[in-house]
């Protein structure tokens, strides 16, 4: 058994985890709640847009744009994997990185058929470790108070990639926030468009179909200038979405971490009143001991 | 006639306008009065000035859609930025862009930096041999 200091010692140290544990989960409880509001003024800019695309789209049946059609030959996809900048969130980070392995696994005979976009620092270091190809040679730092401003240059390499020809498919990996315990990881075809739920949103009986909108100049060139917009929109809301989860997933890891340190607390302390109880009879014995050998 | 602007990070107008005039590289310039029929609109770099009564206020847009409908001026922006002048507006909308991408910048190299340390002061207490 170890000894009485040793015990305390363990016990201090413990203790002193937990109250790091127990900041970091207010914390993340009060960024969470940040990312919380930022997704919810975030809603309205995609329902506008998709509003805004759908009603174009459906004014004629002929427009047409590459990024709402599928490529015949897929050479080249990119995959956007969102992550974190740092550890301590659970299974966050590694969830993404197991999915992502595994449906690499399933689709892809050769790495050079796909390039990585990593998105937080986490994934970077994921990819270099893999020794994946990445279209970026700098880390993209997923900040608490992320801004669009943030992915704005990364984005239009995405677009102007894809627009060129260079990219055929683009692919996002990310955790989806349901609540404070639950977050799916998620793969979204981010681009082409065409199975984009968002898009068939509105419902044909809608009175507003019946507008007829003039355009300004005209509606291909409208939809030349929001579609790239629009999947720009789409990719930020995932980042604010892993963002969210993130944090929640830092909560409850905090948390459990906090109720196990407490548990091995409870469990060094019986182990260190047991071992005072044994240095108190080892005493009581000592002297009982002595005074019998003075008789 | 209602006048709303929307970012990426919420609702930055939303006001009665009397008229507002539109103006985008590339559609050039268009007024928007009550009652204008229906009409969308895509503006690259372009501004929005609003007129009520006296007053007239300035929305620098950076990739935005425009809608019209209903006496309701929808614009869906990227970036942008409310101000009493189209260029100080503009102005601002850069150096907002430029202070955030610089900040960002640095603060990789520093947690780039911080991230070596860490490793290194590990590697130096030979921590995992313990």
């Amino acid at each position: 058994m170890s000894s009485m200091r040793e015990i305390k010692n363990r016990i201090n140290a413990t203790t002193k985890t937990s109250q790091i544990t127990k900041a970091m989960h207010m914390v993340s409880a009060a960024k969470l709640q940040k990312a919380e509001r930022a997704i919810k003024n975030y809603r309205p800019l995609p329902e506008r847009l998709s509003r805004v695309l759908s009603r174009v789209l459906k004014s004629d049946r002929e427009l047409s744009h590459s990024m709402l059609e599928a490529r015949e030959e897929i050479n080249k996809t990119v995959y956007i994997i969102v992550s974190s900048d740092r550890g301590l969130a659970g299974p966050y980070n590694n969830n993404i990185f197991k999915a992502f392995q595994k449906h690499i696994n399933e689709t892809h005979d050769d790495n050079s058929e796909f390039e990585i976009a990593a998105l937080g620092y986490k994934a970077f270091a994921f990819a270099k470790r893999n020794g994946y190809t990445m279209i970026h040679d700098d880390v993209i730092q997923i900040r608490d108070d992320v801004q669009f401003l943030d992915f704005r240059q990364i984005s239009d390499t995405f677009i102007t990639g894809y627009l060129s020809g260079k990219f055929d498919k683009i692919v996002v990996f990310y955790n989806q926030f349901v609540n404070t315990l639950t977050q799916h990881v998620r793969s979204t075809t981010l681009v082409p468009l065409e199975q984009n739920p968002l898009l068939e949103a509105e419902d044909d009986d809608d009175q507003t179909y019946r507008t007829i909108y003039n355009y300004e100049p005209s509606a291909q060139s409208v939809l030349q200038e929001v579609i790239p917009m629009y999947v720009t929109n789409l990719l930020y809301g995932m980042i604010l979405e892993a963002k969210a989860s993130e944090h929640a997933s830092r909560m409850t890891a905090m948390q459990s971490a906090t109720d196990n340190a407490n548990d091995v607390i409870e469990s060094l302390q019986i182990s260190y009143n047991r071992a005072r109880q044994d240095a108190i009879t080892v005493e009581l014995t000592d002297i009982i001991g002595g005074a019998e050998a003075v008789k | 006639m209602q006048m709303v602007v929307i970012t990426p990070a919420g609702e930055l107008y939303n006001e009665t306008v009397d008229y507002v005039v539109v103006s985008s590289r590339n559609n050039g310039d268009f007024a928007l009065m009550k009652n204008h029929a229906p009409l969308i609109s895509a503006i690259d770099v372009g501004y929005v000035k609003m007129v009520r009564s006296q007053d007239v206020l300035f929305t620098v847009i950076v990739n935005g859609a425009l809608e019209v409908q209903d006496n309701v001026i929808s614009v869906v922006a990227q970036e942008a930025h409310v101000g009493l002048n189209k260029d100080s507006a503009m102005e601002h909308l850069e150096e907002v862009r430029k202070a955030r991408l610089e900040e960002n910048r640095k603060r990789t190299q520093d947690f780039l930096k911080a991230e070596r340390k860490l490793k290194q002061s590990i590697r130096e207490a030979k921590a995992s041999k313990r």
